[in-house]
């Protein structure tokens, strides 16, 4: 029933896109007020749409296994909360999660901008139907979530262990409210961009969808990096692994767009730039979907490999592109360049060096990530570009860029002059000592690591001078600029310092290294409705002679059936201890995995930090207004 | 750096352990640059399969053996192809690979530069 119901508002939703569009382009030039017509049928789209995804949430929950969705990725024994999860841990409700994020959003966007001209509202809803009706016709014909199916089964196939997990239940709607949220920043420039509407008051009403967007994003890809630490099961956050990097070059152009469109609300310059920044986010979110939907990517988040579907949204995809390039050039009309008069110590300027460098990041990740897809069309050899291809291209550039970032805050629009050149560079060579005691006691590459650190002790330190000094200017830009020195920093000292046991142990033994002992003490059993667990218990005696207990567990799911290896993770703020233990077949012992990792959790909460700016810069514009 | 390696060198002689701990190590990089062939996104060392298992092996015999880095490397491309080594090669199927990037990054920067160029004239 309920998935009858899902099914038909499907096919109302789409059906309004009709009406919507008919009515706006009526109300296009009768008016000057926006016909309220237009504002309700949104509301109801997404009513609609929101319909529809109860109804598979309500099928999901009551293990309705008529429903090919539900039979396909649930089971009667799950726990309630991933049988909700289940509903958007799978190709059709994740697109249909999409799609209901895409309506919420317009509506939202319509009924928010009422000090923006009307024409413009109206030309953005165009735009973003246009991306609505693709999303609806994709998910009524290639990846319907309520197909039928008869005879009824009993039981359902169930839901992958691994994704049954509390990161993995928020992580797709969190990222995705990221992803669609920049559509809208998208529709917005496009239609901005022919009607020349590009002025210092739409980037400022723009740029709260940038930075809610931004938000988003950033937490979204930080869920993704904590569930990969403790799911995953061998204690990495991030491998450059291409889902990984579909979700980080959005991101990339969202930062580059959100510096940019300052020097836009500012100085009323780069209009052009602002424009392709903003299809170039969306183009990669969809992108991005496009490569993990369509099964080219061998990963987790492939839920199905099915042609079909790769190949709509491949067209889907460049039709949107070339829609977006014949609007740019056709309509979109260069008029203010005051970008001439540029001083070369300005704010202006270290944007426009932040562009370059982000681009040039982007660049790596893009390329890294398609360059081994086309190899392989073009002749035939698989070739694998993994973390060493990254790292050698990405962190001598990161030394330049961390250093810019912690004195370019400090310049003034138009015309600026380096103020107290002897603190900086004070801060500088404090910033060098304390590396350089830091590295000398480790075999690592010395002067990279050197010089790494010194860049982001720099800017850690002036960031954290300008927080505490009178003279902080913008709260939200000096959080950011901290977090991230903070994340870079602990991603080195996690990296150096972390320590690692990979060994075998039978039940009752002891590992002993210099640093401490691992004694394996027993395993326990237990059972629960949809998985039995061994658990494992481990003292950990260390050199202080402190002793922790910690617990992983083998999961044997019964639905479907899989083993997992539970990591068990004794957090405190320096430093993370991670087991897992995992079955050798045929054998009477396991193999342990015992590591320490110190800074793991500053990892996280620099994140945040990060995210924080933002929030403080909308929060700081709704005072303003 | 070269003070550093004569340290390295005169400890080696002076602490034997550190010879094993240094090819322990040389083992854990190698197997971080291998991808685990059936797993999804994990290298050999991070993975427990039985395959990246029977790696790990191989490659420690292989190291006892006395084969460097490279060589080994070279072995298991011959075996399994480049879709094994994490650490991509240069090579001419990788120029564009390597070079595109770099070559963005000169492009970006002449175009700031041409920015201040144009405003003098």
């Amino acid at each position: 029933m309920a998935s009858l119901i899902g099914s038909f508002a499907l096919v109302f939703g789409l059906c309004l896109s009709i009406f919507i569009i008919f009515f706006s382009i009526k109300n296009f030039k009768d008016n000057n007020i926006l016909d309220k017509k237009v504002v309700s049928l949104t509301f109801l789209q997404f009513f609609f749409v929101l319909i529809s995804f109860f109804g598979l949430i309500i099928s999901f929950v009551n293990s309705d296994f008529s429903n090919e969705t539900v039979f396909n990725h649930s089971h009667t024994t799950i726990p309630i909360f991933y049988k909700i999860s289940g509903a958007w841990g799978n190709h059709e409700g994740s697109l249909l999660l999409w799609l209901l994020v895409l309506t919420l959003f317009l509506f939202l966007f319509i009924s928010t901008s009422k000090k923006q001209a009307k024409q413009y509202r109206i030309l953005t809803l165009l735009f973003q139907q246009i991306i609505i009706i693709g999303f609806f016709i994709f998910l009524i014909k290639t990846s319907n979530p309520f197909n039928y199916i008869f005879p009824v089964p009993n039981e359902g196939l169930g839901l992958n262990p691994i994704l049954q997990d509390p990161a993995l239940a928020i992580h797709p709607p969190i990222l995705y409210l990221g992803y669609v949220g920049s559509s809208i920043i998208f529709s917005s420039a496009l239609s901005a961009a022919s009607l020349s509407y590009i002025s210092k008051g739409w980037a400022k009403h723009i740029k709260q969808w940038v930075l809610i967007s931004w938000i988003f994003l950033t937490l979204g890809i930080l869920l993704g990096s904590i569930w990969a630490y403790y799911e995953l099961g061998w204690g990495g956050f991030w491998f450059w692994d291409p889902v990984e990097n579909v979700s980080l070059m959005p991101w990339l152009a969202l930062t580059t767009l959100l510096h940019c469109i300052l020097v836009l609300e500012k100085r009323l310059a780069l209009t052009s730039w602002v424009v392709i920044l903003s299809i170039a986010t969306f183009a990669l979110s969809m992108c991005g979907t496009f490569l993990v939907r369509s099964g080219i990517l061998n990963s987790i988040h492939t839920f199905a490999n099915d042609p079909e579907r790769g190949l709509f949204i491949l067209i889907f995809l460049f039709i949107l592109i070339f829609l977006s390039i014949a609007v740019f050039f056709f309509f979109h009309k260069n008029e203010n360049q005051n970008i001439k008069n540029l001083f070369w110590l300005s704010k202006e300027t270290s944007i426009l060096v932040n562009n370059w460098f982000m681009m040039y990041f982007l660049s790596v990740v893009l390329i890294g990530t398609i360059y081994p897809i086309f190899l392989e069309v073009f002749s035939s050899e698989k070739i694998s570009v993994g973390p060493p291809f990254y790292h050698s291209l990405i962190i001598p550039f990161l030394i330049p860029f961390l250093i810019a970032m912690a004195f370019a805050p400090r310049l003034k629009w138009i015309k600026s002059k380096i103020e107290d050149k002897i603190q900086m560079i004070i801060f500088f060579v404090i910033s060098f000592f304390i590396s350089l005691l830091i590295v000398k006691n480790f075999d690592i590459d010395f002067l990279l690591n050197t010089i790494l650190i010194t860049s982001a002790f720099y800017l850690f330190f002036i960031t954290l001078k300008d927080f505490f000094s009178k003279r902080i200017g913008n709260l939200a830009q000096n959080l950011a600029h901290f977090g991230f020195s903070l994340l870079i920093l602990s991603i080195l000292f996690n990296n150096i310092f972390s320590k690692e046991v990979i060994t075998n142990l039978k039940i009752g033994e002891t590992f002993i290294s210099e640093d401490f002992k691992i004694n394996f003490e027993n395993v326990d059993k237990k059972n629960e409705k949809n998985f039995k667990a061994i658990i494992g218990k481990f003292n950990i005696e260390n050199i202080d002679g402190n002793i922790e207990v910690l617990n992983p567990e083998l999961r044997i799911y019964n639905q479907p059936n899989i083993i997992t290896s539970e990591a068990d993770i004794k957090t405190n703020l320096l430093t993370d201890k991670f087991i897992t233990m995992n079955v050798v077949q045929n054998q009477d012992y396991f193999n342990v995995r015992y590591q320490v990792k110190p800074f793991m959790i500053w990892i996280w909460i620099s994140v945040i930090l990060i995210s924080f700016g933002g929030l403080i810069s909308i929060l700081k514009k709704k005072y303003e207004n | 750096m070269k003070v550093l390696k004569y340290i390295i060198i005169v400890l080696m002689i002076l602490n034997p352990n550190l010879s094993i701990a240094q090819s322990e190590n040389l083992q854990n990089k190698i197997t971080k640059n291998l991808r685990c062939l059936i797993c999804q996104g994990q290298s050999v060392y991070d993975s427990d399969s039985q395959f990246a298992n029977s790696l790990k092996v191989l490659v420690e015999q292989k190291l006892s053996d006395g084969l460097s880095e490279k060589q080994i490397y070279n072995y298991l491309k011959d075996r399994y192809g480049e879709w094994i080594l994490y650490d991509t090669e240069f090579n001419k199927n990788t120029y564009f690979l390597w070079l595109l990037p770099i070559l963005m990054f000169i492009i970006g920067g002449a175009i700031i530069f041409k920015l201040f160029i144009l405003k003098k004239n």
